[in-house]
């Protein structure tokens, strides 16, 4: 006979951040053995020290709330929020150590910028010297922004736990809704198996492109993993400071663009066309929605920039053109151009253009950020539907629908929702311009990198470095964070806590 | 003799402010290229930095990377020239500090509309080298204590996991 015990919700909190944290300890041998390869010793060390510390933290976590192995744990929505909330912040403290260590950080908080920057597969970098890092936290950048794609939570909780009772909680809770097999470890397996099978296929691909452009042999193969990482999730990080344009190769950018476009495409299409559904690519809503989005982006970029006659011919107009601006709609962030040449040579409408595509980003349920297609589809839809409402007899009874995997009936709550969301992130695109502007940034170049972070993007004007003010470092932590998590979870976090608090206030009054 | 002191430190003073000159204008910083991109395009400037990465043979040319601190730009030159850097900067290497000369494009014709530099002259100011890397006595200390409590901490959760299923059965 088993014996029940009444579990706390911070218990199985801890409990399961614990196995998050035990994760990422594991992670953490990937460099460790890529520096021993390298004879690389200090991030050698600066692995090992990492590595025990989440070891210390992981295990402490699980055995304060080890009830929850046993006990009758009661998984509700609120839990797995608050996890997947809960463990991004411990990871980026944890995964920030060996920045620190390595000397390339000039702080703490520098260092969870980064480590933020690439969970979120934002793609922004205060790391200094970056030529000169080593190849062992290379590596653990761009696997924490190939990872941070996926979904770390519930990588971590498919693989370390055997009853993942609230797996699906976590897995929403961590932006994504997608059902792609009737259970939650299924379905993130699948996400897995698609990234892994992409994974190979796209790294020999620019393994091969990087031999023929005058890489060596073992060089090309690390700048082909560290690229196809930072492609495939979106996140926009390269070895170099040059980022993109190291390589001063157009079929190097072509493999990555292509790479990048596809990751930001929605798991559940990619399993869709997996299973011969190829129609799918024509149907559905978020693909029409990223296809019109891009050409009219595109189009209206080259027009403008024709008109100020940045690119001496139609080749370098369009090169530039359209990575950059399908870079910043799939919230990539790779830039093939400097950054200050944004503010100095693209203009004012060139500028916008980049701001509006920035906040629109990618499909839902990948690796991508911003809006997401899908909402801006579904808004617009409902628009659509509210006129024809209005021009229609009061008697016609008419369904709306619309297409993403399978037909959806398009009901007011779901473009209710889908509006809440977007105007959360206008709301902190709006707070984060105002911000640039209060500490002196002009106008468009703080919309610029306000819209960069809250999408997830990475391409910057030249606001984000060492030097720009701390306050501005954390509010874009914060943006970074809000924006992956899709606001929700964050909300039942700060929720959860201010319902603690309250707890313990009342407690204490009554006393 | 006031008046020669005077003479002297008027001297002084104006070799001062033009050695200064000569100095600014020797060298333009990367970054200063970009800020003023539209100015100095197809100019003839010179510039100096760090070789970083690897050259990279297209043909009877190269790509060359350099960093001068303020940023990073190619370098397209021949391969004949490219083969005079010895070491490119990296984790273990200090890359050769090279000085450039040649023209900047804003974006260039040839390279699909991008920002570089074609050079017309390369000198070697300063040989890289490989950086001896110095492993600090207390870092490896910190590494045994802390690998020490986190191998204790897997050793207590083994037993501690372990009672608790023994106990709720």
């Amino acid at each position: 006979m088993y014996k029940f015990r009444r579990v706390y919700s911070i218990e199985i909190i801890s409990y399961y951040t614990g196995y998050i944290v035990l994760a990422i300890a594991g992670l953490m041998i990937i460099p460790l053995i890529t520096s021993l390869a390298f004879k690389e010793w200090n991030p050698m060390l600066d692995f090992m020290i990492s590595c025990a510390i989440a070891l210390i933290v992981g295990l402490t976590l699980i055995l304060l709330g080890i009830k929850t192995k046993e006990g009758q744990s009661n998984f509700q929505w609120k839990h797995g929020f608050s996890i997947a909330a809960l463990s991004w912040i411990v990871l980026t403290m944890i995964s920030a150590i060996p920045y620190t260590l390595s000397g390339n950080s000039k702080s703490f908080l520098d260092s969870c910028f980064d480590v933020m920057s690439g969970f979120t597969t934002t793609g922004l970098v205060l790391l200094q010297d970056l030529d000169h890092v080593s190849n062992g936290l290379n590596m653990w950048r761009h696997m924490l922004t190939f990872i941070g794609g996926q979904g770390m939570v519930v990588l971590a909780l498919t693989l370390l736990v055997k009853k993942t009772s609230g797996a699906y909680k976590m897995y929403v809770g961590e932006g994504k809704d997608i059902e792609l097999l009737p259970n939650v470890k299924g379905t993130t397996r699948q996400i897995w198996k698609i990234s892994m099978v992409y994974l190979a296929v796209g790294t020999t691909a620019l393994w091969i492109i990087g031999m023929l452009i005058g890489l060596q042999p073992v060089s090309a193969f690390f700048h082909a993993l560290y690229i196809f990482e930072s492609s495939w999730s979106t996140g926009g990080f390269a070895p170099n400071t040059q980022n993109i344009m190291y390589y001063h190769s157009v079929s190097y950018e072509m493999a990555a663009m292509v790479i990048f476009i596809i990751g930001s495409f929605n798991f559940g299409l990619h399993y869709a066309i997996w299973q011969g559904k190829r129609k799918e690519i024509i149907k559905n809503i978020e693909i029409q929605s990223f296809f019109i989005t891009s050409f009219v982006a595109c189009t209206l970029a080259l027009i403008g920039l024709a008109k100020l006659k940045v690119y001496p011919d139609a080749i370098a107009g369009l090169r530039r053109v359209i990575f950059n601006v399908l870079s910043a709609h799939t919230t990539t962030g790779f830039g093939s151009i400097y950054a200050r040449q944004f503010a100095l040579e693209w203009g004012d409408f060139g500028v916008l253009i980049m701001i509006a595509v920035m906040l629109i980003g990618g499909s839902a349920c990948s690796t991508a950020g911003g809006f997401k297609g899908l909402r801006v589809g579904i808004v617009f839809k409902g628009l659509l539907m509210e006129v024809k409402k209005l021009l229609s007899s009061e008697r016609s009874m008419k369904v709306y629908k619309y297409h993403h995997i399978k037909d959806y009936v398009l009901e007011d709550s779901l473009i209710k929702s889908s509006a809440i969301i977007i105007l959360c992130y206008t709301v902190t695109f709006f707070v984060g311009t105002l911000l640039g502007t209060y500490y002196g940034f002009s106008f468009l170049d703080s919309a610029f990198e306000s819209a960069s972070v809250t999408g997830n993007v990475g391409l910057s004007i030249g606001v984000t470095t060492p030097s720009m003010p701390a306050v501005m470092k954390i509010y874009y932590i914060i943006a970074m964070y809000l924006g992956r998590l899709e606001f929700l979870s964050v909300f039942a976090l700060i929720g959860y806590i201010g319902g603690g608090i309250k707890k313990v206030c009342v407690n204490v009054l009554k006393h | 003799m006031r008046k020669c002191i005077e003479t002297l430190i008027l001297i002084f003073v104006f070799m001062f402010s033009l050695s200064i000159n000569i100095k600014a204008e020797d060298t333009v910083e990367l970054n200063s290229l970009i800020e003023n991109a539209k100015q100095l395009d197809g100019q003839e400037v010179t510039v100096q930095g760090e070789a970083i990465g690897e050259r990279m043979d297209r043909g009877d040319y190269s790509w060359v990377n350099i960093n001068d601190g303020t940023n990073a730009m190619g370098v397209w030159l021949s391969k004949a020239d490219a083969e005079k850097i010895s070491y490119y900067g990296n984790y273990k290497d200090k890359g050769d500090t090279v000085k450039i000369t040649g023209t900047f494009n804003r974006a260039c014709v040839e390279h699909g509309g991008e920002a570089d530099l074609h050079n017309s002259s390369i000198i070697i100011v300063q040989e890289g080298y490989t950086v001896n890397e110095q492993i600090s006595i207390v870092k490896i200390m910190i590494t045994i204590i802390l690998v020490a409590f986190a191998s204790l901490s897997l050793l207590i959760y083994f037993k501690f996991s372990h009672k608790v299923f023994t106990t709720n059965k």
